[in-house]
């Protein structure tokens, strides 16, 4: 079992996934197993894999990835192929999905009982798995395309999992569509790169690209559309508005799709396609820009948001901000060190909301408070968490925050530098104002403080292993960790883009992170800690600054006016012409024309034997004359 | 001799009697009376040229027989339609016949 089986790894949730579609409900339990089962099995199965591909790695030598796959379509100078390469970045990446997807799942035996679509819950989920594990394998744009599109249908099945409640559905459509704005881009910029590299596998346009075969304009452009798709499905500004809607599917869903797998895809496309964006100038400033921007709105409206769910969706969209900055620092080792660490901590933050909405059926934290009492274990990891994500050492957060603190500083200018580290203290400030409200002081609903309990086993000890993970993932930098675990070193000597890097410090750096940390969470309680006056006098004295971030700053709004007024009104148009012209006129015309002329001609029928005999008599005169015309 | 075009104008201008006949009258019968006239006039046109083409053959004249024939033939069928007509609809109008129509 080596590198070149790496196909088993999507096959197999696939497999699932068709069977539970077409027989699930016959099934005991509505094969819940089967889907649990099938992604355990990815999971096993990648460890063998990844054993495979460190022995590579430690045989010394150029390492090439394994290569796996068949031609679907082939002529001529066009071919379609079912491609997997396995290399390190696909490593990281399926480590994520399939852990995280196992959790989730494992996690969804208790959260989802006695739903109504039980069955196609975990269906849905076997082909999210699927669909995912091909994107982070695929050796080819177009496969790649097609799994995306793939994760993006089994997003919007997710989110709508609820589908008789209209905000769900309104919610799931919302996810769809924006995506597919950025979907198109994607797909554009794949086909001008087929056009002119002449083919879709990876390998061979970084070839193309490296050997300046690509004309500069043109590779921009392919890029900044490629860069489009990653915003799009990443939830970077201005797509950011589906994220936090996204919040109407089940919890483990917004664990898994919109923390973990799904919303890193674009982070993905980036690190992958990272030497095209290297190889156009100025890329990677945009991509840094993109970043920046959806780092600050999402941290400041995490800020003033009151549910839970919706605070750690911010926290979710904060993150994909920075890991677009470490990207556009260029560095593709710092981006998946984020995703990495991400993952574990962001899961486990929605998991655990998950298990306190289960618990208490509510999601405005300004009910809750004081819940740490009735559930300590889920109080506990969901602190560490969200310690995590502010970045406190010796949490995993902490370490890829120095990272991109480190790559920031080296790579980019001292603003960009600056603003990095003032999202870090507006981090660390909500994310324990998060804490405070739900988990410490007093109750401030006694009906919810009454049913708050811990969750059942599936869902409680799944969130405890990934508070063990977000303790300990952090340390794979150090190189010690690594060669322990069988890799040629640390985790910077095993993802990277151009030549691996040994852990290192830079002391400033690392301490003024560490000051700026403690500092949010100091200024975290001081706001919030207790009845929280202090925040109520601050939200007062600022009220319209206030009231524009609460209200996503009107950006939802402007785009339904767009869409009311520009977008309808075209698709009225639109529709007019096509019912009024194409129909009526060019379908229906030749009919109704046919009918009338049918209509005129039939008054010739009189049925009066001398009329014939007229006709019939002219008709012969006329023909006469003709022929003797033309006979003379 | 006659020149032959007096023959052919005569039977030519019998001939347009006859289709004005068919085309005006009303009374059934009478059509028929003007499709006979149609029918010797065409009869008269063969037997001219015949004599004045080719006098020792009988081409013209024989197919004038055929002619008489055929129109014996063909009343006896006409006037057999006429009656029966009559009997269903007490009319020998021909403008009153015109249920085959739109």
């Amino acid at each position: 079992m080596g590198m070149e089986q790496a196909w088993l790894i999507p096959a197999i949730p696939a497999a699932t996934a068709a069977v539970l579609i077409l027989v699930g409900k016959y099934l005991p339990r509505k094969g819940d197993w089967l889907s649990v089962l099938a992604i355990s099995a990815s999971f096993v199965i990648f460890l063998f894999v990844l054993k495979d591909l460190a022995d590579a790695l430690a045989s010394g030598g150029e390492f090439e990835p394994g290569r796996s796959g068949t031609d679907w379509v082939a002529f001529a100078d066009f071919k379609l192929r079912i491609g997997f390469a396995f290399d390190q970045l696909a490593a990281v990446m399926v480590t994520v999905v399939s852990f995280i997807s196992l959790m989730v799942q494992v996690y969804s035996l208790g959260y989802m009982k006695g739903d109504s679509r039980y069955g196609w819950y975990f269906a849905v989920q076997s082909l999210f798995a699927a669909s995912m594990l091909t994107l982070v394998l695929a050796d080819n744009l177009l496969l790649l395309y097609f799994a995306w599109e793939g994760v993006g249908i089994c997003s919007y099945l997710l989110i709508g999992h609820y589908h008789e409640k209209q905000s769900a559905a309104e919610a799931a459509k919302k996810a769809f569509v924006t995506t597919r704005l950025g979907d198109v881009g994607l797909l554009i910029g794949t086909i001008l790169l087929w056009r002119s590299v002449g083919t879709f596998d990876l390998s061979e346009i970084f070839a193309a690209v490296r050997a300046g075969e690509v004309d500069q304009a043109y590779l921009t452009a392919s890029v900044i559309l490629l860069l489009l798709g990653a915003m799009g499905k990443s939830a970077q500004f201005p797509f950011h508005v589906w994220l936090p809607d996204a919040m109407e599917g089940p919890t483990p869903v917004s664990a898994l799709i919109h923390a973990a797998t799904m919303v890193v895809a674009g982070v993905y496309l980036v690190a992958r396609t990272m030497p095209l964006f290297e190889a156009a100038d100025g890329t990677l400033v945009i991509v840094t820009v993109v970043g920046l921007i959806t780092t600050f709105l999402s941290a400041t409206m995490g800020l003033v948001m009151t549910d839970i769910k919706k605070v750690v969706a911010y926290s979710t969209l904060n993150s994909l901000g920075l890991m677009f900055v470490a990207l556009g620092s260029g560095s593709v080792t710092v981006a998946m060190l984020y995703v990495f660490t991400h993952a574990f901590f962001k899961a486990l933050l929605f998991l655990a909301s998950g298990s306190v909405y289960h618990a208490t059926d509510e999601l405005e934290i300004t009910q809750m408070g004081g819940l740490a009492r009735r559930m300590p274990l889920t109080a506990t990891v969901f602190t560490l968490g969200a310690m995590a994500m502010a970045g406190l050492p010796p949490l995993s957060g902490f370490w890829n925050k120095d990272e991109l603190l480190l790559t920031v500083f080296d790579n980019q200018n001292v603003v960009v530098f600056l603003l990095v580290l003032v999202s870090v203290v507006i981090t660390a400030l909500y994310m324990t104002r998060l804490v405070l409200l739900v988990f410490a002081g007093e109750p401030r609903n006694k009906q919810i403080y009454e049913h708050a309990h811990e969750p059942v086993p599936a869902m409680k000890w799944t969130t405890v292993l990934l508070g063990v993970l977000t303790v300990f993932a952090g340390f794979v930098v150090f190189d010690q960790i690594g060669r322990l675990m069988g890799f040629p070193g640390g985790f910077g000597k095993f993802v990277f883009s151009e030549e691996g890097e040994a852990f290192r410090v830079n002391a400033g750096v690392t301490a003024s992170s560490i000051v700026l940390v403690l500092a949010g969470i100091g200024g975290g309680f001081y706001f919030w800690w207790g009845p929280a006056l202090r925040a109520q006098a601050a939200a007062q004295a600022i009220p319209r600054l206030y009231d524009l971030v609460r209200n996503k700053f009107y950006i939802d709004d402007a785009y339904q006016w767009v869409i009311n007024r520009v977008v309808l009104v075209v698709a009225a148009a639109v529709s007019w012409y096509d019912r009024a012209v194409v129909n009526d006129t060019g379908v229906n015309g030749p009919a109704d024309l046919t009918r009338f002329g049918g209509f005129l001609l039939k008054f010739h029928e009189t049925g009066r034997m001398p009329n014939y005999a007229l006709v019939m008599t002219a008709g012969i005169v006329v023909l006469a004359v003709i022929a003797f015309l033309v006979g003379t | 001799m006659i020149p032959l075009e007096h023959f052919l104008v005569v039977s030519a201008v019998l001939f347009s009697l006859g289709v004005y006949g068919v085309l005006v009258r009303r009374n059934a019968v009478l059509i028929l009376m003007s499709v006979e006239l149609m029918l010797n006039a065409a009869s008269i046109n063969m037997v001219a040229f015949a004599a004045y083409t080719s006098p020792e053959r009988f081409i013209g004249i024989i197919f004038a027989i055929f002619i008489i024939i055929v129109a014996a033939a063909e009343v006896g069928l006409a006037l057999g339609i006429i009656l029966r007509l009559f009997r269903n609809r007490r009319t020998a109008n021909v403008d009153e016949v015109d249920q085959l129509k739109w």
